[in-house]
This record gives C-alpha cells, structure tokens and sequence, in this order.
C-alpha cells in the first residue's frame, strides 16, 4: 500500500471512526483502525460490534492495500501534525505502516487487514466492494432516503430522553418506525417521554417497519451529520433479517480541506419491544398554559442553581391571570445549604392553578431543543405526567411527556 | 453564659437489660456477645466480669479464658434499642435539648432549668433508677468535654462489686485544674496514635499539652492541635446538638463462617438493601450513592461504590447497584463481612416513574410492610427466600 492524503482530511476521518474503537477489547484489532487504499480514496474504520463506521477520504492511491494500526496512537499522532500533506507506505512483510508528514517520520507496527471484522456496507455508486477488506455489502433490506438536517433535529429532539442505564437495554434505544408516509421517533428512560416524527417525501414502499436503534448511534449519526453534505440525503437501509441499520452520509465537496467523500454507519439493533408508551400520553389536561420557550428555559436554568444539590427539585406554580393581572408561572427552588430563589414568567394560563414539582434538568433538556418561539405546557395534577410541546407543530410531531417530581409525603 | 451540662451514661447497658429479664444473672459473671466459637466478641460485661479483665469489644474467646465460667448472653439488640428510647424519653421530659451520642449516652444542656446542675443530675438519676430500673452515671460541668471527661473519671474511681452509679461534678472555673492531672489519652478525642505522639513530646498529663504552646500543637497537629490546646485548657465552646443530620445509611453482616457462595451472598445484599430501605424510609429520606464494603478472610477489605440515576429509597436499586458492585470485586474468594450503605441523602423526593401504575401498586405493598415492621419489628414480615437467615445483623450508621 502507497497512498497519500491531506492531514486536515485524514485527521477529520479519524475524529469520525475514532468514537467506533473499542476502547477495552479482548480482540487488539478491535482497538486499530483499518486503513485501506482504493480507487482514489483511503477508507478509514473502525467497530466495536455494536457500532461501526467506514469513512472514505480523498487520497492518491499509488499502490492499493490495506492495514490496521493502533487508533489512539495514530490519531494522536496525525493530530499533532502540521497541515500538509502526509504519504503513508506499508512494508507488507513486517506489516509496518511508514508515516512521512513534513519533517516527521513515523513507523505504526500493525496487525493484518484480514482479521478486521466485517463492516457492512451499502456500497457506492460503482457497487464494487466485493474485493475490499472488512467490509461486506448489503444486498437486501429496506431503503429510504431522508434529509440530513431533518434527520439530525429529530435526532437531537429525542435522544436526550433515553436512557444511560445499561441495566435496562431497551431504554437505552429509540424506537424508531416508519408507517406509510410517517417516520416517528421516540425515547423514554422512564421518568420522560420524546416524541417526534415527519411526513417522508416518500413513503414506504415495502410496508411499516419498527425497530429499536441505540441512541448512542443515533448520537454518533448526528454528530457525523455535522460535517455532512446538506444537499444530499442520507440512506438508511435495515438489513434483511433486522438486526442492523445503516446509515451512509456524503460528505461536502471534494475540494474542502478537513471533509470526507461518505460515511457509513451500521449499528447493531436492541432486539426488544419497546414499552408502548401510546399508552402513558395523557389524554385530557385541566391546566393549558402558553410560555415563550426563552424565557422559560432561563428561569428554569436559574432556579436550577439552587435545585441542582436538592434532586433538582424545582417547583411549579402555574397561576391563571385575573381581570388586571396577567397570568404566570411561578418557579421556585430551595437548597438547605445554600439558599432559595423565586422567578416569575409571564404566561397565558388557561383552567385551573396547578403547583407541580419537575426535575429541572428534565426541562432544561427539552426546552434546549424546541426551536419555535412559544411553547404549551399542559397538566393535570401535581402527581401527573404534564405534557410539553411547542406552538406551531402538532401533536404528532413534537410531544414531550414529562413525570413530575413526587411532592414530599 | 455559665452553662450547666449533663453527660449521661447507662452503666453496663446491655447487661443491666439481661439482667431485668433474669434477675438470677445479677452478681454473676456474664457477657453479652457472640460465641467464641462463632468468632464472637464482648458487646457488654458484667461487674462481676470486669473485675476479672474482661472488657467490651475482646474477642469472646479470650474473655472466656480470662475468666473461666463466664455466662454468655447472645445479644437482643432489639430490646436495648427499645429501653434505650426509653431512657432518652425520660431524658426529653427534663429538657428539649438532649443530644444522644450513642445507645446508652447523652449530653443535656440544664442551662436554662432554674434548679442547680447537682440537683437536676440527682433527680434524673433516680427516675431512671426507679422508674426503669437502670444504673446510670452522670457527669456535670460547664461543657460537653468536661461533663464526658467527669463522668468517665467518676466511674472508674467507683468502689464496690456492683454498677458505679456515679454523680460527678466539676465546678465552674475548675475545668483546667480537674484535667490537669489526667493522662492524655482520657482528654476526649485523644486516640491512641496521637497520645504516642503526645508522650513522644514528653507530655504526659492533659496539664503538660495545657502548658506546651498552642502554635506548636498546632503545626504538628492541624486544626486538631489547636482543639487539642483548648480542651486540655478545659475550653469547650460545642453547643449540645439535639439532631444530628444523617450523613449515610448501613448495614453489614459478619459471618459466623467465610462465604464462598455466590448466590448466598446476593441473598444477603438483598436482605441488607431492604434493611437499609427501611432505614431510609423511616427517616423519610433518599439516597443517591450506593456502597458496597467486603472483607475477605484475610481482614482486608475492599469498598465500592456507584450513583444511581435517581434519589431512592426502594430496595431494589440499591439491591442492583450493589449487587453489580460485588459482581465487580468478588471471583470466589471466601468473604468474611459483607455490607451496603447509601449514601448522598435527601429530602424524600423521588421522581416518578411514567410507568407508574404498577408501582402504585407496589408502593402501597411497601407501605404495608412498614407499617408492620415498624410495630412488630423487621422479622414480622419479610422475604420468603431470607427465612432461613440466621445472620446477625449490625447497622452501622
């Protein structure tokens, strides 16, 4: 293998496949990247088994082959080179990989490409893969196409619900369906409740389907979708037999320095049923409130100063306005050690007054992702689920369910 | 402000409370405690024991070859918790301002109360002498330190077989000269290594650390030093507190045999989780920090800990958590103690679960069991697959 690449480029792919390494494996080539030169291009990879990425760089392919090295020591190393342009070359025999960056020199000892792990691949345009290492390609399954910047609000809208307790493997999922023309999203670990789906431009063509994808990949997708190319779609096949999902993003234009060609990502998916929590969405509300969503999440982050080392307990008081008094809500937060803090928002009230204790950084969370100007708040009694959603989306577009704080008995 | 404050103190507890139950053991020598053989230690002795060597917290055996034909009495913890509320609740009737420091102790500020400090110690003295039937001994004096010091000072001088039941008093303004010839280590909050490094200054006598200067102390003790100076001075400025915030909540469990049993040992953390459950609701508090502690057969032990994802005060994620922790630490070796504590406490605020039907269901079924265990005691009712549990129990708080 002779392959160069620019160290922007490089260092940027890295940065990409480096969160799929497995940190602690009983498998070292788990903790290497595969590096291979093909075509025009270096495709750099890495899994961990329940995730894996391929991403493809631009590079001047001299000599195709392949290589795995260690990931943090070449990632550091590439981090901490200048900006130029860096030739790799593998000496087969030895499996040493020879890095020359400007005036640095390095030699990677590596472990043969052929023990890399299989990564599938949807395969690009040309669909030749069948020759590559690590990497076998996807012939069946469901496909769709979705929009890159569509796909990652929904995916910031619900993720940061699920939940991080391994001991409850299903919750760390989101559910994630397509049913005729509709993609729904949702995450819950319990205690709150998101929501969220799109009309698709097109439907399903091969009927519903519903399955559980690690929020933790879903993370990895939005965070990659960052540097993707906005104008194209990115395709999600679902494998045949239902137990991965892949997700391929193109990258910007080819003549940005620190962009990649595409990126793949396959994640293993949580072989479960997701709790139905149709079921636990409130149907009836005494209480309708109207709030402008900035002023909200400040005084709720305000109060959280206080709350924050008493289970960030803040407490609600949602008081209907009178015939010269505009209604409001009240938020309240007592720390035993350190203090106390009230804080007043205007608000349209609309039923009855309603005091109700919230974890508050449940609603700093959701009210971070609500991008329109005014959002509802919706309650019934202090003891029950209170609803959250912004003005201006449907309810079967954006619905958050968040459990109130158990007032002390 | 002179105060006026009272350390209280049962005098051989437990065994006064066997002693109740049968009288035929009065004058013997007895212990209460383990078996020997059961790796067993003195919680409490006798007079009759103490005058043959014995003392509390010697291993079992040891106190039985000190003292050939020592009675031993298996511990009833329960019944000292209950005479011991008992007692405090005599106390409460005096003054509001009872600070309890363990089972059988307590501070009282009388400051207030218009009768003398000697007449109060005497009057409470025998009310818990006739009324409950228990031997007690008093120390009086301007402060905590000095009323603690007094008390142990007047007990030990005590003459006679039988309990000291002792009254003793330091007057005002005589604080430094009652310390003053004591040896060190009797100076409250002095250990063992600080007294070594105390004598290895020369300084016997709580006088001798009264004389020695107080920046010295200082630099070679920490914030400790300076304490240290003004206590050996008889200066004590603490207030008697009446609550005490609950930093932690525990319990551990010591073999009477090594545990090599996996399965045995899970059963035992999920007892100890509902233990300390119980303890969390019956103070109406939550934890967020779970701890595991594990002493394996050679005395070393390890300690764990995780945070869970929300306050609780139920059994069951404490139970995980600490069952993860043990998962974590233990591969077979035989383990001697085993424990759980929580920690991280607050207010009995707990967020509820969207799915929380079932556990309406499942929170008045606990709700049950409290009320229960709290009038029958915590074997009234417990889980069917801990009945063949013959562990001793000690919470550790």
């Amino acid at each position: 293998m002779r392959v160069s690449c620019f160290q922007e480029n490089l260092a940027k792919g890295l940065s990409i496949v480096g969160r799929a390494v497995s940190s602690r494996s009983t498998m070292p080539v788990l903790g290497n990247i595969l590096l291979e030169a093909k075509g025009n291009q270096l495709r750099l990879a890495a899994t961990n088994r329940e995730i894996g990425i391929n991403c493809w760089i631009g590079a001047k392919v001299e000599d195709e082959g392949a290589i795995t090295v260690p990931a943090r020591l070449l990632t550091e190393f590439v981090n901490s080179l200048p900006p130029e342009r860096i030739d790799m070359e593998l000496a087969v025999r030895t499996q040493t990989l020879h890095l020359n960056c400007a005036r640095y020199d390095a030699n990677m000892k590596g472990i043969d490409a052929y023990e890399f792990p299989l990564i599938p691949t949807a395969g690009d345009s040309s669909g030749d893969v069948q020759e590559s290492a690590g990497m076998v390609q996807v012939t069946d399954g469901m496909r769709i196409e979705l929009a890159v910047t569509g796909l990652r609000k929904m995916i910031d809208q619900v993720i940061f619900a699920a939940s991080s307790d391994e001991s409850k493997p299903t919750l760390t999922g989101v559910e994630v369906s397509f049913k005729g023309e509709r993609l729904s999203m949702a995450a819950t670990d319990g205690y709150r409740l998101s929501v969220r789906s799109v009309l698709l431009s097109q439907g399903m063509i091969e009927g519903d389907l519903t399955v559980i994808v690690p929020a933790r990949s879903l993370g990895e997708l939005a965070r990659i979708s960052a540097d993707a190319d906005e104008a194209r779609p990115v395709q999600v096949i679902v494998t045949q037999a239902r137990n991965q999902i892949l997700f391929q993003l193109g990258g910007k234009s080819e003549e940005t320095k620190g962009a990649f060609h595409r990126v793949e990502l396959v994640s293993e998916l949580i072989d479960a049923r997701f709790p139905d929590y149709r079921a636990i969405i409130p149907k009836s509300k005494t209480t309708r409130t109207v709030v402008d969503t900035a002023a909200l999440l400040k005084g709720v982050r305000v109060s959280f100063l206080f709350a924050r080392d008493n289970a960030n307990i803040i407490r609600l008081a949602v008081i209907p306005g009178t015939g010269e008094h505009a209604g409001h809500v009240r938020l309240t937060a007592t720390s035993t050690e350190m203090g106390d803090n009230v804080n007043e928002i205007d608000a349209m009230v609309e039923g009855e007054t309603v005091e109700i204790a919230f974890n508050a950084k449940y609603l700093i969370d959701v009210l971070s992702q609500i991008d329109q100007p005014q959002v509802v708040l919706e309650t019934t009694q202090p003891t029950r689920p209170g609803t959250i959603r912004p003005i201006g989306m449907g309810e079967e577009e954006f619905l958050h369910v968040v459990m109130p704080m158990h007032p002390p008995r | 402000m002179i105060r006026k404050i009272i350390h209280l103190d049962l005098d051989a507890f437990f065994c006064a409370v066997e002693e109740l139950r049968d009288p035929t053991l009065r004058g013997k020598p007895f212990a209460v405690g383990g078996q020997p053989a059961e790796r067993g230690v003195v919680a409490s002795c006798s007079y009759a024991a103490r005058q043959r060597g014995v003392h509390s917290a010697l291993p079992m055996s040891q106190a039985v070859r000190l003292c050939p034909g020592l009675l031993i009495v298996p511990a009833r913890h329960q019944a000292y918790g209950e005479m011991s509320r008992r007692v405090m609740a005599q106390l409460r009737m005096l003054t509001p301002l009872v600070e309890q420091l363990s089972i059988d102790e307590a501070f009282l500020d009388v400051t207030e109360l218009p009768e003398t400090g000697e007449i109060l110690a005497r009057r409470l003295q025998v009310r818990i002498n006739n009324e409950l039937k228990l031997s007690c001994s008093l120390g009086l004096a301007t402060n905590k330190l000095l009323a603690k010091t007094a008390n142990s000072v007047g007990k030990a001088a005590a003459k006679g077989n039988g309990p000291p039941n002792a009254i003793t008093i330091v007057p005002p303004g005589q604080e430094a000269e009652f310390l003053a010839p004591l040896p060190c280590d009797a100076l409250w909050g002095v250990g063992p290594k600080t007294a070594e490094r105390l004598i290895e200054l020369g300084l016997h006598t709580i006088g001798d650390i009264a004389r020695w200067s107080e920046a010295d102390l200082g630099r070679r003790f920490g914030k400790n030093g300076h304490d240290l100076a003004q206590h050996a001075r008889g200066i004590d400025l603490r207030p008697v507190i009446t609550q005490r915030e609950t930093k932690s909540i525990s319990q551990e469990t010591t073999f009477v045999r090594d545990i090599y049993d996996g399965a045995e040992l899970q059963r035992i953390l999920q007892g100890q989780a509902e233990g300390v459950s119980r303890a969390l609701r019956r103070k109406r508090l939550t934890g967020t920090t779970v701890k595991l502690k594990v002493r394996w057969a050679d005395f070393t032990t390890v300690t764990r800990q995780s945070t869970l994802s929300q306050p609780t005060d139920d059994a069951a994620p404490i139970f995980n958590a600490a069952g993860k922790l043990l998962e974590k630490v233990w591969s077979g070796q035989p383990v001697r103690l085993i424990g759980i504590g929580i920690s991280g406490l607050g207010a009995e605020v707990r967020q509820m679960n969207l799915w929380d039907s079932p556990n309406e269901k499942e929170e008045r079924l606990q709700q049950t069991i409290q009320t229960l265990q709290t009038r029958f005691g915590a074997k009234a009712i417990q889980r069917g697959d801990r009945l063949s549990d013959l562990m001793d129990e000690t919470p550790w708080e």
